[in-house]
């Protein structure tokens, strides 16, 4: 047996070991908690009444969002160098990614030094976002914890990305913006001719006319909730298996168990799906819009 | 909004709102996602680009560069094997020539060399006829005196001009003298 093996049979050991003590300790019959309800970690509570663009734990993560967004790439501009350092290089990978892989791939020339700021914003803009949405901040003013009589907002995990909101006004921009550049492209008649398939015709058109254009706005829909069920379910899965669950049924064994899960699921969200949802989105869109100019 | 539709079923749960729109949020998504776009297209990515393009014209120059010093290096050294096979090829006529030269001064020696020997052979040969002719001709003087003189001696009387020319030319038709001039026919 290798020494690697042995570090891992024992780590599984140990695991193992634990988790019975712990069974044996706090017994395995707790009882149900009936008044945590997860989902109200998502909940948003207005703490600056502004009438309709209260202050929330969203609004906040939309600035840090916007913040971040603005100063990195701001302070990235401000020192580009001609030979660039680690930092630049990444920043230098990212951009050519947004410009080259999701704008420039997906429409003419013209048209993505055009719509180039828009998407780009966008993918920055929803990776950020979905990026300190894995940041625990001390957010949550519904559960308060005591340091030193200080009371401070329980540290949550939270993105806004993972409320409805925020993804479906940046599809609903998107939408808006495919269909006019292929309105303005094409003229209202030709656009609409455009989204039929070539070859359709007399009883058919019938039947696929309206399929097709549901199908349109069936992209307002998808766009909206792959992004923010993605984010949502991660959000969840990560608060369940971190202590979530454990509460819920009152076993508090269960936690010790499902922690490593958590952990997993968090490394897996952080490293891929913050960054290929926001690379979907962004993408998505350019293929949108590109595809809204030409005729199928 | 298209969203309703799918709201609706699961109003009555208490996670409805996850998926009812926040007006209030959607507003401030719209205005700073408004304010981060005007930035960035504004200020930041025309310069992160005109760095990047700036870059990509440096390295494209500095490839030609290279290419065109590359390029004039292959020819000067192309020029410099020329002129060394140039060189090569001189050197080997100079070398030739010299050869050729020093051959023909050498045949034109010998040849020289031979004429003079056989020059002064013929001279030799020309001396060595020209003494045995005179020393016949004295021969044939001191023969005819002496024939003269015989006669006279015999005779008692002196020769007339005409007696005198046919006994000498008795006497020498006699004579062989063939032995004594050089051997011509040889």
């Amino acid at each position: 047996m290798s020494n690697r093996k042995k570090v891992l049979w024992g780590i599984a050991l140990f695991y193992m070991v634990v988790l019975v003590l712990l069974g044996v300790i706090f017994g395995v019959s707790g009882h149900k908690n009936n008044e945590f309800q997860i989902q109200n970690e998502f909940k948003l509570t207005n703490w600056v009444d502004l009438g309709v663009l209260s202050i929330n734990r969203g609004v906040l993560y939309l600035l840090l969002t916007t913040i971040l967004t603005i100063g990195t790439m701001m302070y990235i501009a401000g020192r580009m160098k001609a030979r660039p350092n680690r930092v630049q290089t990444a920043v230098e990978v990212l951009y050519s990614l947004m410009r080259e892989n999701i704008t420039r791939g997906n429409m003419a020339d013209d048209m993505a030094r055009k719509w180039f700021p828009f998407i780009g914003t966008l993918f920055l803009f929803i990776w950020y976002a979905n990026m300190i949405g894995y940041l625990p901040l001390p957010t949550n003013t519904e559960e308060k914890f005591n340091l030193f009589g200080v009371h401070i907002p329980s540290f949550a995990l939270y993105a806004a990305t993972a409320n409805i909101s925020v993804p479906l006004i940046l599809a609903l921009v998107v939408f808006l913006a495919f269909n006019f550049e292929g309105v303005r492209a094409q003229g209202f008649g030709g656009y609409v001719k455009s989204l039929i398939p070539a070859g359709v015709h007399g009883p058919m058109l019938l039947l696929i006319g309206p399929l097709e254009i549901v199908s349109v706005f069936m992209r307002l829909v998808s766009l909206t909730i792959r992004l923010f069920a993605n984010i949502l379910a991660g959000h969840m899965i990560i608060l369940f298996m971190a202590g979530g669950l454990a509460v819920i049924l009152g076993l508090t064994f269960l936690g010790w168990f499902t922690m490593p899960v958590a952990i997993a699921v968090y490394l897996f969200e952080l490293g891929l799906v913050a960054t290929l949802q926001a690379f979907i989105f962004a993408t998505l869109t350019a293929i949108y819009i590109g595809g809204a100019v030409s005729h199928h | 909004m298209a969203v309703s539709a799918i709201a609706t079923p699961v109003a009555a749960s208490s996670g409805s709102f996850l998926i009812s729109p926040n007006v209030g949020l959607m507003l401030w998504t719209l205005i700073l996602f408004g304010i981060s776009m005007f930035v960035l297209w504004k200020l930041a990515f025309p310069r992160i680009s005109e760095a990047l393009d700036r870059r990509q014209r440096a390295i494209e120059e500095s490839i030609d560069a290279a290419e065109r010093t590359r390029e004039e290096s292959r020819e000067l050294l192309e020029e410099y094997r020329e002129r060394l096979r140039e060189a090569r090829s001189q050197a080997e006529e100079i070398i030739e020539r010299a050869r050729r030269t020093a051959e023909v001064h050498e045949r034109d020696t010998q040849a020289e060399a031979q004429a003079r020997r056989e020059q002064l052979m013929e001279q030799t040969r020309r001396e060595i006829a020209t003494e045995t002719r005179r020393a016949i001709d004295e021969i044939r003087r001191e023969v005819a005196d002496l024939t003269v003189m015989a006669t006279e001696k015999v005779t008692r009387k002196t020769l007339t001009e005409e007696d005198q020319r046919r006994l000498v030319e008795e006497a020498l038709g006699e004579l062989d003298f063939s032995a004594l001039a050089p051997a011509r026919e040889e």
